[in-house]
């Protein structure tokens, strides 16, 4: 056997080839369908057409709003959860763990028609179509909120608790002055998780808000049918709108890190 | 170390294994390549739901797949090996976009709108319709009659470029329980924005079904003052439904935000179940879903039917067409139009038309007796005619239960006055980009605007809290050092 040389280095090349294929080029074609027209000639028009159209317009702020939602339902759920099974003694909590995340390992639109028949047998379907969407990206994306959760807050330790509360600091202090900022990182990340998906999962949108409620991505998927230009322009301002959001946490993230070392 | 040895021997061998297969592959004469592309289970692909029509089965029961009794046919007829490679798509779109980014294909299946924009763009090349004998002889003397009378591009007829596949036509599948006809054939396609039926009704997710609807509905009265009888009314009926004017797509944006409140929703494929579970009690519906649906009901003892509104419905097909290859040489062309030739014998077409459920093209006898086998009535007696001679040609009567007039059969073979009122939807053209913009005006959200002005206000609100904390974080949570203690630096505590 001939021992293969390997710098460090060249460990890298794999990724870095990959990167280039499959991240920057399609993010470079992405750019140049958002600023060419038919004929493949430069234009701004895309960019003018959707900022000079309420419909398009709104519809991104519906999804924001939607997305938001959607992600401070699941905080609100997902946060007693993981704090429950991360700190209580019950026995055996990774079976309870597993239960929660299980439902990530069933094909997702089989999930998504089974809510759809629950919600046409409690009459729902139809009815309340923006609650019935939430409720499905929820349902869909909760998993993703807990688990980075789970991980953080079942690192912290022990004895800043105890230390917590030889200083004086009551059950609620601790919560505000260890529990929530150690467990920031794992906020941020599952915020990440559920904000951008939210916003374009529009499988939920269409089966459960019976295609009357219209997400971004659902635009972005109609466009490129028959217009990639205008599609690709659409994807790249839903990335400047995601880019700018991880932007403002991200900040946020990096003070937090720094405090809770 | 010898488990390792043997596992290498294992490895090496499977991997040397299909290049061995490909040299035999290459010691035969040179196979012919049929790069066929089709619509998602839109041929007979053999298995347990092939319709046992004097055709050999396989060893196990199961049915062989059309494709493969194709190739051996060949084989037997040409004396040369074909190989169909068939792939498969879900809408128009994406066959125009596979096409566009430079995939070949051999026969494509689109439907008739987008036959006529890649004949415009000059995609697709004329068929030598001398050679398709067979197609010939049997295509319905209707069918023909409307690719020879629809224009491809300019003054082309569509059956320079396209042989057909399957057609039907549109209408509305409901429930005569909850659903009242009388009211439906008062209203026609007008039935979506009655209240009555508010989240009752659904139409389909995509924008040429629904701005037919919308048009169907803006110009019922003209469409209801022509007169039937006269020769060219379905020419009239035709012009009008292609109206893309100015003041046509304004009216059909109304109207379609209006039945938008009113539907229960657009859908894609979950109008049938929600049909048969009783969800919806009535759905826009291509005749093939239709016969479909109503199948799926009987079994659970529901009964549906179907209705083509009294004003107009969409008469739409999907034919073969050869995109353009340079490359494409005569054995592959010569095998191409073979392919469309064997899809219209008559038993094949029953074969495709078993499996899919849609309406064949094809007439020939075998193509009557399987409809007569299916939709004659156990009853003679009580039998009504139901004459299909438009399409079979003479004498073709079948005699069948009363209720198929508004079941199955009127949705399978609808009659002569119904297809009459069915136009042809043509390719937008230049106002393509029009009626794709009004449909995002209809599917997208509106708000009035003092909502916006509330979204942007949070979202600015929550925009300036983050940045607050952001900033505020060092004046707020930094406890000063008390008076003669020094700020010692984290770096140096670590």
């Amino acid at each position: 056997m001939t021992k293969l040389r390997l710098s460090r280095k060249s460990l890298c090349i794999p990724y870095a080839v990959f990167l280039l294929f499959f991240v920057i080029a399609p993010m470079l074609v992405i750019v140049f369908y958002a600023f060419t027209d038919k004929n493949n000639h430069i234009s701004f028009m895309n960019f003018v057409n959707f900022f000079s159209d309420p419909t398009k317009l709104t519809t991104i702020v519906y999804s924001i709003v939607i997305a938001l939602i959607t992600t401070v339902v699941c905080l609100l759920i997902a946060f007693p959860v993981a704090y429950i099974l991360a700190r209580s003694k019950i026995k055996r909590k990774y079976i309870i763990v597993l239960l929660f995340v299980t439902p990530m390992w069933i094909n997702f639109v089989l999930r998504i028609n089974a809510i759809r028949e629950l919600m046409s047998w409690m009459n729902l379907l139809g009815e309340a179509n923006y609650f019935n969407t939430i409720f499905g990206m929820v349902y869909d994306f909760l998993p993703f909120m807990i688990l980075p959760l789970y991980t953080q807050i079942s690192k912290i330790d022990n004895s800043l608790y105890e230390a917590c509360a030889d200083l004086g600091g009551n059950a609620f202090t601790s919560f505000f002055r260890v529990t929530l900022p150690l467990s920031m990182p794992g906020i941020l990340s599952g915020i990440t998780m559920v904000f951008l998906p939210s916003m374009t999962n529009y499988v939920v949108s269409d089966m459960l808000g019976n295609s009357k409620v219209t997400i971004v991505g659902k635009f972005i998927e109609t466009y490129f049918g028959t217009n990639w230009h205008m599609g690709s322009m659409i994807a790249l301002i839903l990335l400047i709108v995601v880019l700018l959001s991880s932007f403002l946490s991200g900040g946020f993230k990096q003070e937090e890190n720094r405090r809770a070392v | 170390m010898k488990a390792k040895r043997t596992a290498s021997l294992f490895l090496s061998l499977a991997l040397l294994t299909p290049a061995l297969l490909s040299l035999g592959g290459c010691a035969s004469d040179k196979e012919i390549t049929l790069r066929v592309y089709n619509w998602e289970e839109y041929i007979d692909e053999g298995g347990e739901g092939s319709y046992e029509y004097d055709y050999e089965i396989n060893e196990d029961g199961s049915a062989p797949s059309i494709l493969d009794d194709f190739e051996d046919w060949y084989e037997e007829t040409y004396k040369k090996s074909v190989r169909v490679e068939y792939s498969t798509f879900g809408t128009n779109e994406d066959l125009y976009n596979q096409l566009k980014l430079g995939d070949k294909y051999d026969l494509v299946c689109p439907s008739e709108y987008m036959i006529m924009k890649l004949a415009a763009e000059r995609m697709i090349q004329p068929l030598d319709t001398n050679k398709l004998t067979t197609y010939n002889e049997n295509v319905s003397d209707y069918i023909a009659e409307v690719f020879e009378n629809t224009y491809a591009v300019g003054e082309e007829p569509l059956s320079k470029y396209a042989a057909g596949y399957m057609w039907g036509v549109t209408g509305l599948v409901y429930n005569p329980e909850q659903v009242d006809k009388e009211t439906l054939t008062k209203d026609g396609w007008g039935i979506m924005l009655d209240s009555a039926y508010k989240n009752k009704v659904t139409t389909k997710d995509n924008v040429r079904d629904s701005y037919f609807v919308g048009l169907g509905i803006l110009y019922r009265d003209e469409l209801l003052a022509l007169d039937k009888n006269a020769d060219d009314y379905t020419k009239k009926v035709t012009e009008i439904m292609n109206r893309t004017d100015e003041k046509s797509v304004e009216g059909v944006t109304k109207i379609l935000k209006d039945m938008k409140s009113n539907i229960f929703g657009f859908e894609t494929d979950t109008g049938k179940s929600d049909m048969v579970k009783g969800t919806i009690s009535m759905n826009f519906a291509w005749s093939g879903d239709a016969v479909y649906a109503m199948d799926e009901a009987e079994k659970q003892d529901v009964s549906l039917n179907f209705f083509v509104p009294e004003e107009c419905a969409n008469l739409f097909f999907d034919g073969w067409v050869m995109p353009k290859d340079d490359k494409r040489d005569e054995d592959t062309e010569h095998a191409a139009l073979a392919f469309i030739n064997f899809m219209s014998k008559p038993e094949n077409a029953v074969r495709n038309s078993y499996y899919i459920g849609y309406t064949s093209v094809i007439a020939g006898d075998e193509m009557f007796e399987y409809a007569c086998d299916i939709y004659s009535a156990e009853d003679e007696e009580n039998a009504v005619p139901y004459d299909v001679s438009y399409f079979f040609g003479e004498d073709a009567i079948i005699y069948a239960d009363e209720e198929q007039l508004s079941r199955q059969l009127s949705a399978q073979y609808p009659l002569f006055e119904t297809v009459k009122r069915c136009a042809v939807m043509n390719y937008y053209g230049d106002e393509e980009e029009a009626i794709n913009e009004l449909w995002t005006q209809v599917k997208g959200e509106s708000l009035s605007a003092w909502a916006i002005v509330v979204i942007c206000v949070a979202v600015a609100a929550i925009i300036l809290f983050i940045v607050f904390t952001k900033f505020g974080s060092k004046i707020e949570f930094r406890l000063k050092p008390k008076k003669d203690y020094k700020l010692v630096k984290q770096e140096k505590l670590k």
